[in-house]
């Protein structure tokens, strides 16, 4: 390989068909005089620009499209030299950081010798060794391309901001159930808003065996399992439902609230008796129909009960998981649209109350396609606000369009897994731990199960991975018509 | 430049399409490069024929010598001698120039590629590239001659295609002559008395085979009979693919013997690696002396 160029933080050179190098991988360009290194990575392969390969194609193609056939006698055996020219390469590559003294930093200003540098092929561990990722708490996440472990510290997720994404069937929910079992396995505390219901099974194996996170997830299904009693609820977490959620206007919520005190004095907080003082109340019948047809909506949801035996107590399954680590699956499959904003309203309500009264520590929150469910105010209130009560969110969605930029631009660890739509990566580069030309070139060429990670968690390296797989039982699956019949 | 007649009536031709196997000859040379001592050239040659609707090639080298003012005679005599078809013909102690080595060289190759179609072709037709004029440096007469006998006895026909001539008639190139008839046509030269030593051995004509304003001088061997010679031509119509006309079998034969940039990169990896050669790169003394105004050596 020969150094050829250099434009801003890209460095071009020129490799032979000899040389196997790939997009993703890590060169080291030695300047051995003044005993520095830069590390670069190759985000594209092109071939060379050779002059005359033009007129080398069309010879080979002049009767009518099929080769012209016939012998060389080359007695000096010169084709293989010109096939090894026609098949030299380009290496485009980003300079990631200079290598002085064992010691990395970003710094990128000086230029190595065009003649005298040397340049080799960089391995990911001894990459990983002197970025120093490594750490206490382990979280293997696959194989990279030379056939080593690439394992990131479970602390580079702690109070961070995650976003997987990638488009459908690509392993997306595959990498969030890692990392989530993974920090469970920590001790951590994980509330993962499952979707389509693809978390419920994480206790099993895949031939329905328990294996060892059984005990520690703890599967919640709004209206079946999960329900709460008015009694249970804080003003505050019933109001953000009720206008967040179920949009009351401002007149008729200070009506509810009167009201919610009428009968908190009484400790009379029942369905039944909130209903009754919705239509005793003595204010304008606008407001009562409003309310009236807020109460119907929690009523109908199925997710409130006065019978406090039968509610579940959210907290309880979280003080279980901040004692021994587990995860709470908030199972939303086969809840409606109002229903689910509800369930997550209360949820979220509830941790911040719990992690503002110092009752939990922290919670890791793993929210799939969050966009369905999340409130526009809750987005930012997530990523500042809420970070520093103690939640760090994972979102993960297949539709990166649907997170806002300035929640990419505060992301602290993005796993890229493949797109090849260019709206999507746009979307996605424009997070500030990733430079465009990177997401765009190497992520459309992932294939499935492989991620590009890129943040804190690999110190600013951004480095390919397949995913290993997991022994649990698959519930993300779609549902197909043909199944049987192939 | 030499004063000709053309004919003033054109021979116009009719294709004829009975099978007839079409072959051509043609040779590139080119330097490489410089070393300390001299020059590195590079000389290929390509064979190309087509038969029942299919052409095939068959290319020689690229053969490289490392030319140098010590040992050019050496080189040319051997090379004379490998290639030549009598052994009286290389007594001649004398050597071209460096500078035109590559297309003696060259000239030695395509000589012997004529011979070796010339005896091994039948009944068909042989494209040469350029005129059927011997007594020139690196063409013998009895070279020449030799090569047009056997050709014969194989019943073969040659034909020179020239894309230049110096040839004109009143003033004019003989290939700027054009007359409103429809083509293809021949249309045959006279009065063409070449300086001794140079002879021409063939008959020369200006063709023009297709619509456009693309005719060429053509040579076709004299010992031939004229109605044989036209008869050439028409099979030559009716068995070879013509553009600009120039017929296609001497199109591939020049296109599979010229060097690409690509493949000059190549030889010169070659010699690197190989011989361990240092090939020195010489400032242009245009560009040197005379800026942006110096276009170059190779500039006009």
């Amino acid at each position: 390989m020969k150094l050829y160029k250099k434009e801003g933080n890209i460095i071009q050179i020129l490799s032979f068909p000899d040389e196997t190098v790939e997009k993703g991988d890590y060169l080291l360009i030695q300047d051995n005089y003044v005993r520095k290194a830069l590390i670069v990575q190759v985000i594209d392969v092109q071939f060379a620009n050779i002059p005359g390969i033009f007129e080398e194609l069309l010879r080979s193609l002049p009767d009518g499209g099929e080769q012209v056939k016939g012998e060389d006698f080359d007695p000096l055996e010169i084709a293989p030299h010109i096939t090894y020219i026609q098949d030299a390469r380009l290496l485009r590559c980003k300079i990631r950081a200079t290598m002085e003294n064992e010691i990395l930093n970003p710094n990128s200003s000086w230029l190595p010798s065009r003649s005298k540098s040397t340049i080799k092929k960089m391995s990911i561990p001894t990459l990983l060794k002197l970025a120093k990722v490594d750490g206490k708490l382990p979280i293997i996440l696959g194989g990279t391309k030379d056939s080593m472990l690439l394992t990131i510290d479970a602390s580079s997720l702690d109070g961070r901001l995650n976003i997987i994404t990638g488009k459908k069937e690509t392993g997306k929910s595959h990498l969030s159930k890692l990392l989530m079992l993974n920090l469970v396995g920590y001790g951590a505390t994980v509330v993962v808003f499952d979707l389509n219901g693809e978390y419920i099974n994480l206790g099993v194996t895949s031939d329905g065996k328990r294996n060892g996170y059984y005990n520690k997830i703890h599967v919640l299904t709004p209206s079946k399992n999960f329900k709460v009693a008015l009694k249970q609820l804080h003003l505050r977490v019933l109001l953000n439902i009720l206008v967040h959620a179920l949009h009351l206007p401002g007149t008729s919520t200070r009506e509810f609230r009167h009201m919610w005190q009428s009968l908190k004095e009484r400790d009379n907080l029942t369905l039944h008796e909130l209903g009754e003082v919705i239509r005793n109340w003595r204010c304008n019948n606008h407001v009562r129909d409003a309310l009236f047809s807020r109460y119907y909506s929690l009523v109908n949801s199925g997710f409130f009960t006065d019978n406090v035996a039968e509610a579940m107590l959210l907290e309880e399954r979280l003080f279980r998981a901040k004692k021994e680590g587990g995860a709470i699956v908030i199972n939303l499959r086969n809840t409606s649209s109002m229903d689910r904003q509800i369930v997550v309203e209360y949820v979220l309500g509830k941790l911040v109350e719990l992690l503002t009264n110092w009752k939990l520590k922290a919670v890791f929150l793993f929210a799939e396609e969050a966009h369905i469910y999340l409130r526009e105010t809750y987005w930012d209130d997530i990523i500042t606000r809420m970070r520093h009560f103690g939640i760090f969110t994972t979102f993960i969605t297949n539709q990166p369009n649907t997170i806002r930029e300035n929640i990419y631009r505060q992301a602290d660890n993005i796993f890229l897994l493949n797109f090849t739509n260019e709206h999507d990566l746009e979307a996605v580069s424009r997070a500030a731990r990733a430079d465009a030309e990177t997401v765009k070139s190497i992520a459309q060429d992932l294939p499935p199960r492989h991620c590009l990670v890129l943040g804190k968690a690999v110190k600013d390296f951004p480095m390919v991975v397949k995913i290993k797989a997991l022994d649990i039982k698959t519930m993300g699956e779609t549902r197909l018509f043909f199944k049987d019949m192939n | 430049m030499q004063t000709v007649q053309i004919g003033s009536q054109p021979i116009t031709l009719k294709r004829k399409t009975e099978h007839t196997v079409v072959a051509a000859v043609d040779t590139s040379s080119m330097k490489i490069g410089e070393t300390p001592k001299g020059m590195l050239i590079t000389v290929r040659g390509a064979c190309v024929w087509k038969q029942r609707r299919q052409y095939r090639y068959l290319r020689f080298g690229p053969f490289i010598f490392h030319v140098t003012d010590e040992n050019k005679r050496d080189v040319y005599n051997a090379l004379r001698g490998g290639f030549s078809v009598s052994p009286y013909e290389h007594n001649n102690n004398s050597s071209p120039s460096l500078l035109q080595m590559p297309t003696r060289i060259a000239s030695f190759l395509e000589r012997w590629q004529h011979t070796m179609l010339s005896k091994t072709v039948t009944d068909g037709l042989i494209l040469f590239d350029g005129s059927l004029t011997s007594g020139v440096a690196d063409t013998s007469t009895q070279q020449m001659k030799k090569i047009l006998d056997e050709a014969r006895k194989r019943g073969n026909i040659v034909l020179a295609f020239s894309k230049m001539t110096n040839l004109r008639s009143n003033g004019y190139l003989i290939t700027d002559v054009l007359l409103g008839h429809k083509p293809p046509y021949l249309l045959q030269i006279a009065g063409l008395k070449p300086k001794p030593p140079i002879l021409l051995l063939g008959d020369v004509y200006v063709a023009r085979f297709t619509k456009g304003n693309y005719s060429f001088r053509l040579d076709i061997d004299k010992e031939v009979p004229i109605t044989c010679q036209i008869e050439a031509v028409e099979k030559l119509l009716g068995n070879d693919l013509f553009s600009q006309s120039y017929p296609e079998t001497l199109r591939l034969a020049h296109i599979f013997c010229t060097f690409t940039a690509n493949e000059v990169i190549a030889m010169q990896r070659f010699i690197v690696h190989k011989f361990d050669l240092k090939i020195i790169n010489r400032p242009d003394m245009h560009k040197l002396l005379f800026g942006p105004f110096g276009k170059g050596e190779n500039a006009s």
